[in-house]
């Protein structure tokens, strides 16, 4: 041993420079280190006796790091070695932090620490939104994905841009263009259609003939139109044609969504992309074999919006869910909501609370089924809805230049713009206006015109002030085209089709001049960007741009003001939705679909209301600026009925999320329990505490595992209930290399298997073989179980320094106690959000004075928000 | 040489005095005369109200009466105001297209049949299903356009369905068949 000692010393000296060798390092490494980690030992790989302190490379770097983190955090030495002296540990810690940052800070003098990047899918479509006042105009599904760096896609190591990327920047522009511009002289006519939901080629007549649904007037069975019973209707068509479906009928639908019916309001397709009026009228009953009664309690519809594709019967799937809406029992409820409609896009429906039945294939169909049903009186859409024409779209580009009749006989030397058909699928029974003839925006004076509407929309393109030689050179543009005998409007389109591709939109940027400068601090317009992207994943608005130009914007309290302005608009929920989607990865909520056998109750209601809730609690913890303790542990969750009853609260009535207190044993209410996070860590047939201890670990502790090794198998859980996950961990846990790493991410792993794959609180693993018969418990009657139950649920463990719990209450009690932790996570998950750079160990002092500032006022996430913003970090590139 | 010119220039008016008002005695002679069609789409006796209703939409015919037994329905129209240019044999087909277009093809018109009512058969075909208007449409589709069909009824709530056939072209096998392709249940099975 002494001999080991000895060689590891002289090692140590000879690989030391005369400086380093000075250095407190050296005594407390071969006191306390070398034992396991020099040449002979290399305990988890790591000779510390050879290590040089060659910080200019990033490998030696970062294993000094980790080096200094291990100490720092009492993980080394082990528990079971003898301690060092805290002023020992102080010192070495000391040392190497100050050699790290300087280190740091030599190589990236002169390096921009936020690289220049693109706008991601999200920012560029919601950039447009709001530069046309477009807000629903569909663009990222046509755009190239974005990559990912640092767990977000708002980072510049994962933003590459190709000629595949340019060439959809190309097409979007002309698809923005063509929405954009006016090229009639008045509004397209306003048309209200009243629909119903047995309407033709929508599906749904087709379902009610065969006994899936029932035509329904004055709240009892339609005496024109008997339910299908032995027999069914006969010949949709003769139906159609004689007007069943179009006497008034209320439709009572029974049957769910699914592979064969996709039920469609098909009768309005937009063929004007635009806001629309929507309003449906919806309530629900109990069916009786022919009787209608009042229903269980309130159920839940789900309206949605549909893009039809191909010949218009595609679609299927929704397009994105407009809402759940409540159907009263026996009570019509009208529920109004403008939207924005693209071309070809019709509004969905599905009976979301209901279990999937099907009458058509049983014996008595209708006039032998018992069960529930949502009814649908009507629905009403109204639109295109403009309050100005020309639009605020057109109005941006053209300003209040007049729009004229393009008769080409007057204008023999002058190409007619061209105009795009619009084509509408489907069996749409709104029609477009007649034609009004070719009308296109006119002026007296083109070049002057020109430069006058560039030097308006290019700045708020570009978000930034913009040079006149800039301007002038789209205006070379404008004038290029006129000479070769393009109209004015046309002309135009080549100077904005440029400018939406070019660098300065597509690209965050900031002013060259100011980097360097007052300690790399980005420019005023760039900061004013850098809050935006931030609150509204969009481009500043007038009076960020205002202020920016000012040189108030970065006053602390005009900063304040306006943090909370950003926090407080409804453009915020984009933050919401975008943070959420990448720090909890709630974008991968629907990347597993549930074993159907395992868990037949879920269903696409269940996996929106998961969502629905960690949103809503994310924004409340914001509103409400409650600590970070509430990331893991709170006395209230967000709900609507359908997570009410998943996690077995009673008293919550209806498909509205809201506030909900919770029974005081109640482990819901924190991320850490919240059905969306449980459902993403696990593979949708069966849970492991590795995937979500490591969720646990990097997501909410701010300390990701290391990867686990090549060639080693993942452990494959058994569904046929023989053997626990945790019996299996066990064996794999024996093997040293494995323990050091799964010692810390099993437990909070082993804490959540408290919950099963969708979220269900369970004392007990479902079996698709072994088990006791399972009890229905808070299943849906008409959704049929064949599981078992299988072994006990065992969620206890003993974290890392030594502390044990034995359930999951427990172990949110331990963690929640740690709040410190999870609000230095949170910022810098938020710094990484927000700044789209990794943290380097030099942001390290930086963020821990942003974290001991909220602390001092509160310890509030809002809080947190507001000391982020203020921060130096926020604002230097 | 004016005055010879004058009488023939009155004998022109005369002439054609006399030309217009007995184009128009024609025409008000033809007018009011009613026209007598057979309807097809007259299934059943709750089908006269919708006959009459469609027909409220159609301000330029005039149902005069409904023959339901016969299927037929006599109308007052001005074949040369509402077919303009067509041809006498184009106007049962005119007609036809109107009636269909305004009935969502539920109704529509045919020549008055040439068999008389003794060389025809009815054959009753006992069916099961619901009392359904769309329901005997649906059965009433399946077999009026069979060539040798004159005329048909169907009605679930009676349990039948009737067609009044030439049994020189047609058969009871080949309606049942054609009802059953249809998914009328027949009440034999």
């Amino acid at each position: 041993m002494i001999v080991r000692v000895l060689i590891a010393v002289f090692v140590l000296l000879v690989g030391l420079s005369k400086s380093e060798a000075d250095e407190p390092r050296q005594a407390f490494f071969q006191a306390h280190c070398f034992e396991c980690h020099d040449a002979n030992a290399k305990q988890g790989g790591l000779d510390l006796s050879a290590l040089k302190l060659e910080l200019a490379n990033d490998d030696n770097f970062a294993r000094w790091v980790k080096v200094h983190d291990r100490i720092k955090s009492g993980e080394m030495p082990p528990k079971k070695q003898p301690r060092p002296p805290a002023t020992e540990t102080a010192a070495v810690t000391k040392w190497l932090k100050e050699s790290l940052i300087k280190a740091e800070q030599t190589q990236m003098a002169d390096e921009v620490r936020t690289g220049v990047r693109r706008l991601t899918r999200a920012e560029y479509e919601n950039t447009i939104r709001d530069l046309f006042d477009m807000p629903g105009i569909a663009l990222q599904g046509n755009l190239p994905g974005d990559g990912s760096a640092h767990g977000f896609d708002k980072n510049s190591d994962a933003l590459d841009i190709s000629h595949v990327n340019m060439a959809k920047y190309v097409e979007a522009a002309d698809h923005v263009l063509d929405l954009a511009i006016a090229t009639q002289p008045k509004a397209p006519t306003v048309q209200t259609r009243r629909i119903s939901l047995a309407n033709s080629g929508g599906f749904v007549a087709h379902v009610i003939l065969n006994g899936d649904g029932v035509l329904l007037k004055n709240k009892q069975p339609d005496p024109e139109f008997p339910p299908a019973g032995d027999q069914h209707h006969i010949d949709e068509g003769a139906h159609e044609r004689i007007g069943s479906f179009r006497n008034g009928a209320t439709v009572g639908l029974f049957r769910h969504e699914d592979e064969s019916l996709s039920p469609y309001f098909i009768e309005h397709v937009t063929i004007y992309p635009g806001r629309y009026r929507v309003r449906t009228s919806l309530w629900s009953f109990q069916w009786d074999k022919g009787k209608v009664l009042p229903s269980r309690g309130t159920e839940a519809a789900r309206l949605s919006v549909v893009q039809l594709t191909g010949d218009g019967r595609g679609g299927q799937h929704p397009s994105y869910v407009l809402g759940y809406f409540d159907a009263p029992s026996m009570d019509s409820r009208e529920h109004e909501l403008v939207t924005w409609l693209n071309h070809n896009e019709l509004i969905g429906f599905n009976t979301a609370s209901l279990a999937p039945v099907a009458n058509y294939n049983r014996k008595g169909r209708a006039m032998a089924f018992t069960g529930p049903g949502i009814a649908v009186d009507w629905l009403d859409i109204e639109g295109p809805l403009h309050d100005v024409w020309p639009p605020r779209s057109h109005r941006v580009l053209f300003g209040d230049l007049p729009l004229d009749e393009f008769k080409p006989a007057e204008k023999s030397s002058v190409r007619a713009p061209q105009r795009k058909q619009v084509r509408q699928l489907g069996a749409g029974r709104n029609r477009p206006d007649p034609s009004q003839g070719l009308w296109t925006v006119s002026s007296e004076q083109p070049l002057v015109d020109a430069d006058r509407l560039l030097a308006s929309f290019l700045p708020k393109a570009f978000r930034r002030p913009v040079n006149d030689d800039v301007r002038r050179a789209y205006v070379a543009k404008v004038d290029e085209r006129l000479k070769v005998g393009d109209s004015f409007e046309t002309a135009m389109r080549w100077a904005y089709r440029a400018a939406l591709c070019s660098p300065d939109f597509l690209y965050l940027v900031a002013d060259a001049a100011s980097i360097g400068t007052d300690v790399g601090r980005v420019d005023d317009h760039a900061f004013a960007c850098r809050l935006s992207y931030l609150f509204w994943n969009s481009k500043p608005d007038d009076r960020l741009t205002e202020l920016a130009a000012s040189g108030k914007l970065r006053t602390p309290g005009v900063l304040r003001s306006e943090t909370e302005r950003l926090l407080k608009d409804s453009k915020s929920q984009r933050f919401i939705e975008d943070f959420l989607g990448q720090w909890l990865k709630l974008r991968q909520i629907a990347s597993t679909d549930p074993d159907r056998k395992l868990y037949p109750e879920f269903n696409p209601y269940l996996q929106d209301s998961m969502v629905a809730e960690t949103r809503a609690y994310f924004r409340e913890l914001i509103d409400k600026d409650f600590d970070a303790s509430h990331l893991v542990r709170s006395k209230f969750a967000m709900l609507n009925e359908k997570l009410a009853v998943h996690y077995g609260i009673p008293g919550v009535v209806g498909s509205q999320i809201r506030r909900v207190d919770l029974p005081a044993d109640c482990p819901r209410g924190g991320f850490l329990t919240q059905a969306s996070i449980l459902k993403i860590t696990a593979n949708g047939t069966t849970t492991s505490p590795v995937p979500r201890g490591a969720f646990v670990m990097d997501r909410l502790l701010g300390q990701p595992p290391e990867p686990p090794p090549p060639n080693i198998p993942a452990i494959e859980p058994d569904v046929r209930g023989a053997k626990t996950i945790r019996e299996q961990l066990d064996k794999h846990r024996t093997d040293a290399v494995c323990a050091s790493c799964h010692a810390k991410m099993d437990p909070p792993g082993f804490a959540l298997e408290a919950f099963d794959v969708i979220g269900g609180l369970r004392t007990r693993y479902r079996s698709i073989g072994d088990g006791d018969a399972a009890p229905r418990g808070s299943i849906d009657p008409f959704i049929g179980i064949s599981f078992k139950l299988g072994p006990p649920v065992d969620a206890s463990g003993v974290l890392l320094d030594e502390r044990s719990f034995k359930d999951v209450t427990e172990f949110q009690t331990l963690i929640a106690a740690d709040s410190g932790r999870l609000l230095k996570n949170l910022a810098q998950q938020f710094a990484i959000y927000a700044i789209g750079r990794d943290i380097s160990f030099s942001d390290r002092d930086p963020i821990a004075a942003i974290v001991a500032n909220t602390q001092k006022n509160g310890g509030g996430i809002r809080t947190l928000i507001h000391e982020l913003t203020q921060s130096q970090l926020f604002q230097t590139r | 040489m004016k005055n010879r010119n004058r009488n023939n220039l009155s004998r022109v008016v005369r002439w054609l005095v006399v030309l217009i008002l007995s184009l128009a005695a024609w025409r008000t002679a033809n007018a009011a005369e009613p026209i007598k069609h057979q309807i097809t789409g007259l299934f059943s006796t709750d089908r006269e109200a919708d006959l009459r209703a469609t027909f409220k939409e159609l301000p330029e015919f005039k149902l005069v009466s409904i023959d339901f037994k016969n299927a037929e329905a006599s109308f007052e129209y001005d074949p040369a105001k509402v077919f303009p240019n067509a041809k006498p044999e184009q106007i049962v087909e005119r007609f036809e297209n109107v009636l269909r277009q305004a009935s969502r093809h539920t109704f529509g018109i045919k020549p008055l049949r040439s068999l008389p009512k003794d060389k025809l058969t009815l054959i009753e075909i006992p069916v099961v299903g619901l009392d359904c208007k769309g329901c005997c449409l649906g059965a009433y589709d399946a077999i009026y356009k069979l060539p040798g069909v004159e005329m048909a009824t169907a009605s679930f709530k009676e349990g039948r369905v009737t067609a009044l056939v030439n049994p020189e072209k047609i058969d009871r096998v080949e309606l049942e068949t054609a009802l059953k392709q249809r998914g009328v249940q027949l009440k034999t099975e």
